[in-house]
Order: structure tokens, then sequence, then C-alpha cells
């Protein structure tokens, strides 16, 4: 696999990476249960990517997160058992299930990846610098992780939605923001903490005697060399982001009603939840798209880091 | 002859069940330990020195597996082969006719243990009854001296320590041993043990034993802990003793000092000694007689004299010949050890050798005694089938 | 250091966390409009006050002043115990934090020690039998444990014991039973020694009532237990794992130690020291589990409390809750890295 792109220093760096995949790969594929977590990840993706084709939204409408409703259903609130025409029945209010479900695979990925960005970008800026520089900088930032660290995750996380909707913002928009203002400072620890490793090995001061600039060397020489811990903690915190999400939907602080989340749909669902296993459907879809994907990164992350850690231990 | 060795190892093959594959560590390794010897056992990393070593205490870590073989252990008289017993049969030789050290000393000791506490294991496990009766001796001594109440409670301690003596599985012994006042006649076992323990750590130099006793691994410097390291394992008088590369981590001055502790100890108690090392230097002063083991075979074995005067194998002259001298050129062996994982089916070392024939190629080569007493692996030496 | 030392290291590195966490707190609810954070202060609903009283309450805690000046204000009032008042659930939020507690620490102090013991037990006894049936069914479970959600896993139960089978209802007691207890304890009749159902039925020589809570305790704990075990299960087992590797291991076998002694006298206790480490983020992961299980069962506890709170954005108590969480989670933190620093002697002793 070699990249025939105009290398940018980073992409040279990288190159002996692209050589590894395979390798990581071979690994992976050798122990079933790492198997299995790659076999569900690539259906929750497959499910993602195709769900506008699996489950058509109705053309025109502005979001297609919001599931669309079926005039023949009305809207009864006792949840209809599943049918030919709704495989997965509906929830209170006539919401569809399949619908929910599918969409909300995608729903998961592209929440998950919103967040995950944002908390690499402000993690890598962050810790970067703070472990680069040091100093002041240093400190002033490790204060403010340790402060965020003091809460427990999801209680800092509901505090922050509900502050955050209380002055107008969306539950949505307000619940994402708090998982990423709850996640920063893990990753800017972690960061900082492979920076210090980094920092301390000979190449980095023959670097600097060279006179390459602080930016070159961060990027050329620590971010490379990070890039292990940095993949198996990811990954395993993409599930656990969702999760969080779905557990803020659960909740009450997430998405609006009738929306393709997970979380919301089991919480549409609690009240017939009480009344026995009659509305099953209600449940057990939804909490099935979340064990399937959930199950999917812990695995993999798992494998991942039976098969990196011995890696990167070796450099 | 064979009669007379303390241990015999016969034809041990032993494999390692790896992700890569299945790797052929030991390919038939015989040689044996005369009572009363240091026998070098030399090797590069990898050549299956380690792994020989703690098969004489019958410990196999996964992945690694026995094939086959046989290892004879000459106990006072009787025969037993130590692959055959089963472990609870196995952790009675261990640590009392056959113990072990080993290159990490600090590494060899639990760190969150006291020395002293690790030492009276041993003693608790092998010497039990000794100290038993040398508690109840002392016991016996104080009763005389002692009056009034002291009196009372030191007998009812004698009598608990009897009774443990005489009748160790009683219900009564083991349910005083729980009650919180009654079982402190435990704690007179454990002061005998500290007084043989601070005998033991005395006469290996070590300054200030009782202080030392009560110490954790990590606040000893490397030497100290190998000497507490020897402590265990010369507490029963062991007939046997696998020194596995004890000096290695160690400083140079250092090293020396236990080295001479080990051939001082070897010479009182006429222990014998399996020398695990690929320092060609410690095997001459140190070792009566020497095995080389090269990628899972027996290549050679002699008396120190021979090897160093007239080594036949060709490895062993290119491992002397390597042996860096201030003013000659760094010679090394060309070539890497095969990998055992499909190993060439002749000899292992033809692709470094430089004299090598067509039936190296294809013929293994089978120990054979060349001249008396110098056992030599290799086709040149009049070897193989 | 010795021990002594990073002791009081630790405790005084507790006066600046906690210091940022009201600052952070106050930070937050700077973000809503003035008239929200009136019922920080006052102690009845803000529906019952004239216009004029609003006024007032907003000139005396300076609502309308620079940040600086109303912090002052806001932190003196919690230094004395006013946390505002909860528009959501009509009480003082002290008195309403304090009337719950013992309900939710009813919960932690049965599934504690069932976490830990079975957590312990299932993971070293795992590592010891490596890849072996009862190694791989561990291993299975507890994936499943982390990757099902708690509040899946809650409404499961809730669906088939309360709702189908029957067996129990929501909440801590049952319906009968609680409002005889409310009728009992205006008599006089019944005491609240403690606030702890099962402590107190006992006290007050009410079997029934023990009996009662018991199987009303039993689901909220099967989900807690459940999920937090799975965790410590997975790290007991690697660190177990680890401390069988080592080399002092072979070196105890070498001295004719028999297995037992050498897996639970020197792995165990080797491998249980990361495992305490970390037992305090299972006291961080034990808090969020018990919103969402307190929530699911309807059980009177704080974390429903809470839960409830944010979502009618009831912001007193949530402030309230946040900080609260925030001090039980750093002295949680706190406790465990001093036992660490105890049993570890390469740390006791520096």
């Amino acid at each position: 696999m070699q990249s025939k792109k105009k290398s940018g220093n980073f992409r040279k760096a990288i190159e002996p990476t692209f050589k590894e995949l395979k390798f990581i790969l071979k690994r992976v594929l050798r122990s079933p249960l790492s198997v299995a977590g790659l076999v569900l990840i690539t259906y929750n993706v497959a499910l993602a990517l195709f769900a506008p084709f699996i489950c058509p939204p109705v053309p025109g409408t502005a979001d297609v997160y919001l599931i669309p409703r079926d005039q023949a259903l009305g809207f009864r609130i006792e949840p209809s058992a599943p049918s030919p025409t709704h495989l997965f029945g509906a929830t209170r209010l006539q919401v569809d299930l399949l619908y929910g479900c599918v969409w909300g695979t995608r729903f998961a990925f592209q929440l998950g990846l919103e967040v995950i960005l944002a908390t690499l970008a402000i993690g890598l800026t962050l810790g970067m610098i703070s472990g680069y520089y040091g100093g002041f900088i240093d400190e002033v930032v490790m204060r403010f992780t340790d402060i965020i660290l003091a809460f427990p995750g999801l209680i800092l996380a509901m505090a922050f939605v509900a502050v955050l909707a209380r002055s107008g913002w969306s539950t949505l928009n307000a619940a994402v923001l708090s998982i990423v203002l709850i996640g920063w400072p893990g990753y800017t620890r972690l960061i900082r903490g492979e920076v210090l490793r980094v920092k301390g090995e000979d190449y980095i001061e023959a670097a600097r005697a060279a006179g390459a600039s602080d930016l070159r060397i961060m990027s050329r020489h620590v971010l490379p060399n990070s890039i292990y811990s940095i993949i198996i903690v990811a990954s395993l915190d993409f599930g656990s982001i969702v999760l969080t999400a779905a557990a803020l939907s659960f909740l009450g602080l997430g998405s609006q009603p009738g929306t393709a989340d997970w979380g919301r749909l089991i919480y549409d669902g609690v009240p017939f939840a009480s009344m026995g296993l009659k509305y099953w459907w209600t449940i057990a879809y939804p909490g099935l798209f979340i064990v399937l994907f959930t199950l999917g990164w812990n695995l993999l992350g798992d494998a991942l880091r039976d098969v990196l850690d011995p890696l990167s231990r070796r450099k | 002859m064979e009669e007379e060795n303390v241990v015999q190892i016969k034809d041990l093959y032993l494999n390692f069940y790896t992700y890569d594959g299945v790797v052929k560590a030991l390919d038939g390794v015989s040689f044996g330990i005369k009572k009363g010897e240091i026998l070098g056992l030399v090797g590069e990393t990898g050549s299956g020195k380690s792994v020989t070593s703690l098969s004489v205490l019958s410990i196999f870590v996964p992945p690694g597996r026995l094939q086959k073989g046989q290892i004879d252990i000459n106990i006072k008289g009787k025969k037993y082969d130590i692959l055959s017993l089963n472990d609870a049969t196995m952790a009675r030789v261990r640590g009392k006719y056959v113990s072990m050290i080993f290159q990490e000393p600090r590494a060899a000791l639990n760190p969150v243990y006291t020395v002293g506490d690790q030492i009276s294991e041993v003693y608790f496990h092998h010497r039990k009854a000794e100290l038993v009766d040398n508690t109840i001796a002392q016991l016996r001594e104080d009763l005389k001296k002692a009056s009034g109440l002291r009196r009372t409670i030191y007998r009812a301690d004698l009598s608990l320590l009897e009774k443990m003596k005489n009748n160790p599985k009683s219900v009564s012994l083991r349910l005083s041993m729980k009650i919180p006042l009654l079982n402190r006649f435990q704690n007179r076992i454990k002061t005998e043990a500290r007084k043989m323990i601070v005998q033991m750590l005395k006469s290996l130099n070590i300054p200030d034993p009782a202080r030392v006793i009560d110490m954790y691994p990590h606040e000893l410097s490397g030497g100290m802990a190998q000497r507490a390291v020897i402590a265990m394992s010369l507490a029963c008088n062991p007939m046997m003793l696998i020194a596995d590369e004890p000096t290695t981590s160690l400083d140079v001055t250092v090293q020396a000092q236990i080295l001479l502790l080990i051939k001082d100890l070897q010479k009182k108690f006429h222990t014998s000694i399996l020398y695990v090392t690929h320092d060609l230097g410690v095997v001459a002063e140190t070792c009566d007689r020497v095995v080389v083991l090269y990628a899972g075979n027996v290549a050679e074995i002699a008396n120190v004299f021979d090897l160093y005067k007239k080594p036949l194998h060709p490895y062993t002259q290119a491992l002397l010949e390597s042996i860096p001298r201030p003013g000659h050129k760094f010679i090394s062996i060309r070539g890497i050890v095969p990998s055992l994982v499909d190993p060439p089916k002749g000899c292992r070392f033809y692709d470094r050798c430089d004299y090598t024939q067509e039936k190296c190629l294809h013929i293994e080569p089978q120990l054979v005694e060349v001249e008396k007493d110098h056992f030599v692996a290799c086709h040149l030496h009049y070897g193989g089938s | 250091m010795g021990l002594r030392e990073y002791i009081i290291r630790r405790l005084l590195l507790l006066i600046p966390i906690m210091l940022g966490v009201v600052l952070l707190i106050f930070a937050i609810i700077q973000f809503v409009p003035v008239m929200v954070r009136v019922s920080l202060y006052i102690t009845g609903s803000i529906r019952e006050l004239q216009p004029a009283a609003v006024q007032e309450v907003i000139r005396q805690y300076g609502l309308d002043q620079p940040v600086w000046i109303q912090f002052a204000n806001w932190f003196s009032q919690i230094m004395v115990g006013n946390f505002g008042y909860s528009e959501s659930t009509q009480e003082v939020v002290v008195a309403g934090l304090m009337a719950r507690v013992p309900a939710t620490f009813e919960i932690v102090l049965v599934s504690a020690p069932l976490i830990i013991l079975s957590g312990i037990w299932l993971g070293v006894r795992s590592a010891v039998q490596k890849d072996k049936p009862f190694d791989q069914m561990t291993r299975i479970i507890s994936i499943l444990g982390t990757s099902l959600p708690s509040f899946f896993f809650g409404v499961l139960l809730l669906a088939t014991f309360v709702g189908q089978l029957r067996w129990v209802t929501p909440g801590r007691l049952s319906p009968a039973m609680g409002t005889a207890l409310a009728l009992m304890i205006r008599n006089g009749e019944f005491t609240k020694y403690t606030g702890m159902m099962l402590i107190d039925s006992l006290l007050n020589l009410r079997l029934n009532y023990f009996y009662d809570a018991l199987i009303h305790l039993i689901l909220p704990t099967t989900v807690l237990v459940f999920i937090q075990t799975a965790v410590l299960v997975r790290v007991t087992r690697s660190s177990m794992l680890e401390a069988l590797g080592k080399t002092y291991i072979i070196a105890a076998r070498a001295k004719g130690l028999t297995k037992n002694e050498v897996i639970y006298k020197h792995a165990r206790r080797n491998a249980l020291i990361p495992v305490v480490t970390i037992s305090g983020l299972l006291v961080g992961g034990m808090m969020t589990g018990l919103i969402i299980t307190e929530t699911v069962f309807l059980f009177p506890g704080v974390g429903s409390w809470a839960a409830t709170a944010a979502q009618r954005f009831d912001l007193s108590v949530v402030a309230a809750y946040s900080m609260f969480s925030a001090v039980v989670f750093v002295l949680a933190n706190l406790i465990v890295d001093v036992l660490y620093a105890y049993i570890d002697p390469r740390i006791r002793l520096g």
C-alpha cells in the first residue's frame, strides 16, 4: 500500500505504519473474538452507509434522523406489533422501529465521529503543547483536566446538558458538546504522556540539534510514535461514547422524541416495559442494536490492544 | 559412571507452542552431573540452556511443553525419574534436594514480602520438624527459668508444640492455631526460624542480618539480594544447585564476590552445581566440566582444561575465538542461530560452520566420546551414523 | 517519600481540586438567565415570591454584580449549607439530598461487597485457568457485561420481573407496605434510625419490612453488580496474568511451594495491587450506574432525583448533586491511593 501522493512529512513518517497494518490485520484475524469484533463493526458500518437504501427517507425532509410517520398507523400511543410493513414494529406514537434502529446506526456513527474528532483535536493540541513545552502551560492544563476528571463522567455531562438546554440549546447539541467536554481531558493526558515519553528519546535531541522546528518535531517524530496508544484508546472509547450518548438520551437529555436514536427509543419504551413483555419489540430491537454496536467496538479494541501493546513495547 | 551421577538428563525433547509455530527448543539433550562438581552449561541466548535448567526442577513454563525425556536424580542412593513425579511429590524435592538461583535476584524475590518471610518459607516447608524440635528445646530451657504465670503459658505452648511434633493432624491442634490467644505458640516457631536465618545470612557475609530479614527486596542492592536468594536456595543444604546466570546482572566487583561465595559453599557442602552462563570467562574460572549447548543440541562435553586447550566442535572453537582480547581484532561468529520452528535436518550449526561436509547437511551428528571424558557431536570427529 | 508525607501531600492537593470543582460548577451556572439562578439561594418556591422579594434576592446576593462578587456570595451560601430550592421536587435542596442518600447508600452497601468479592474471585480463577472452559465462559460474560448498557439490562429485568412476572413492584417497598410505613412513622411506631430500610426494619423488629426491602433491592443490585463486576473481572484477570508471568513465581515454585501457595500467597497479592488502584474508578462507575438503575426501578435515591431534576433543568439540584458526587469521587480516589501506597511496600517505604 504505497502512497504515491506528494509526501508531506507526516505521510513519510506514517509509511512504515502502512506496512505494519497488514501485519496487524493478520494478527487480529487469529483470534475468533477479534474476528467477531471485526465482523460486527463491518456490519455496523455497512448499515450506517446503506441506511438510505435500506430505509429510504421521505424525500424532502429536513432532518433525515426524524423517523417518518406512516399515515396508516396514525398517532396512537400503543405500540404496534411487528408486521410485514413494519418489520420491527412501532413504539410509542407509532414511531417505526426499523427506520429507527437502522438510521440509529448511522446516527451513532455520526455522533461518535463528531465527538471523537473534536475530542482528539483538543486532546492532540493541548496534549502536545502541554507535554512539549511543560512549565506553566502544563500546570494550567493539568489543573483543568484534574477538575473535570474529579467528576464521574455522566454526572458532569448531565449538568452541562441541563445548563445548556436551559439557556436555549437543543438537548441533542448540548449532549454532543457535553460528551466532548468530559472527554477531552482523557485524551489530553494520554497524548501528553506519550509526548513526555518520546521527548526523552535521543532522536528528538538530534532533531533539535539539526535545527528542526517544534512543529516539525511534533508532527514528524512525536505523533507517529504515539499513534498506537491513541488508536487503542480511541477505538475502545468509540463504543463508550455512543453508550454515554444513549444513556443521556435514555434520561431524556439527548435527542428529541421521534429521533432515530437507540437510547431515545428505549426511553420511549420504558412505560410499556413496566406492563410486561407484551411490547417486547419496543425495547428488544433498539437494545440489540446497541449491544451489537458496543460489542463490536469492545472486541476490536481488545484485539487491537493485544496486538499493538507488545508492538509498542517492542519499540 | 552414570550411576554415580547426581543428576542424569536423558534425551530431553521440548517444544514451545507459539503463534508463529512450534519451536523445537530442545532436540535430544543428554548429559550428567557428577557429585560435587561444578558443571558449566554454556550457550547463546536461545540455545535452550535456561529451559534445560528449569527442566531439572520439572518446571515447564507455557507455551513450553515437554515432549519426551527422562531426568534421573540420585537421592540417598535411590534413583527417581523427576519427570514422572507428580507436582505434589516434586514440591518436596524442589528447594530441598535441588534448588535454583536466578539471573535477576530482585526479580526472583516477591516485592510485597520481606526477605525474612521468603527465606522462612523454605524452612517451614522442608525443615519444619527440625524447627519444631529446636523450638521445643528452647522452650524447655526457658521453662526452667520461668515462674508463675509465665510458667503456665510456657507449659501450654510446650504442649501445643509437642502435639504439633507428634500428632500434627489433630483437630484440637488445628483449632488452637486459629484461636487468637492460643495460636501465639506459632510465634515461637517463627522466632526460632529467624535465628536459623540470621545464622545463614551471617555465613553468607551479609552485614547486619537481623535488619536485612525485615527488609523488602527493593531495599536491597543487587549483591545483597543475590545473597538472600542464595540463602534461600542453600537453606536445606541441597545436593544440587542450579545457578542460572547468577552474576550477569551484577556489577563486576560484586560478580567476583558472588562467584567466590559460590565456590566456597560448594567446597564446604559438596553441592553439585549446574552453572548456566554465556560468559566463557566465568566458566574458565569456576567450572570443572563444561557442556556446550547450541540451538537445542549438545555440541560438546569436556572438562574445562580440555575444552579450552583442545576444543573439538567448530562452534566451541568459534566461541573461544570470539572472546574479546585487547590488541586482537574483534571476531564474531558469522550468521545467526537458525529458526527452530523449521530446524535444519542435519547439523544445526551447518550454516555457520567453516568445516562442513556433505553429510553435515543431511545427517544429525550424535554425541560420541572421542577422547576420555571428551564428547562431541560433530561429523568431523567421527560422529553420526 | 514515606507514607505520612504521601498522605499529607494528597490531602493538601484536595483543596485546590475542590476549589476547582466549585469554580467549575459556578462557571456553568453563570450561563443561565438571572431569574433561574435565583432558586439557588432561596428556601422556598420562586413562584411564591413577590416580584419585589425576587428583586431583593437578586440585590442581596449580587446577581447583577460582577462575577467575583457573585462567586463570593454563592460560595459563602454553600459553606453554610444553603444550596437553594428545588423547583422540580418542591423542597429545600439540602433536605432533599439528605433524605435520599440513605436509600442510595443502601444499594451501594449491598452491591459493593458482591462486586469486589465476585470480581476478584472470578478474575483470579480465570487467570489461573487461562484458556480453559471456565476462563472462556468468564471472558465472554465479562465482555458482554461491558457491552451491555445498564439501562437496557435494567429495563429488560424490569419488563420481565416487574412487568410480566410481577414478582416485585418498582420502588423501595411494596405500595401497601410503603403507605403503612409512612403511617407508622407518623404515629411513632417506627423510628428511622439510619434511613436505610434493611437496618431500620431489623432495629424496629419488623421482619416483614426487612424482607420486603430486601426483595426490592435484588433487581437494582443485580444490574449494578453485573456490570461493575464485568469490569473488575477483566482488570483482575489481566493483572493476575501479569503477576503469574513474573520470575518470582518461578522462584517460588523452585523453592518447593505448592501450586496453591504460589497462586494465592504470592501471585494474588501482587495482582491485587493494580486492582486496588482502579477501584476508585469503580466508585465513579457505580455512581453513574446508580443514576440509571434508580431511574429504571423508581428507587427513591439521589440518582433518580438528579436524573429527574436534570430532565426538568432544575439547576439547584443538578449543581448540588454534581458537587456532591465530585466530593465523593475525589475522596474515594484519595482513600484508594492511600490504600495503594500502604499495601505496596515499594511505595510505603520509598
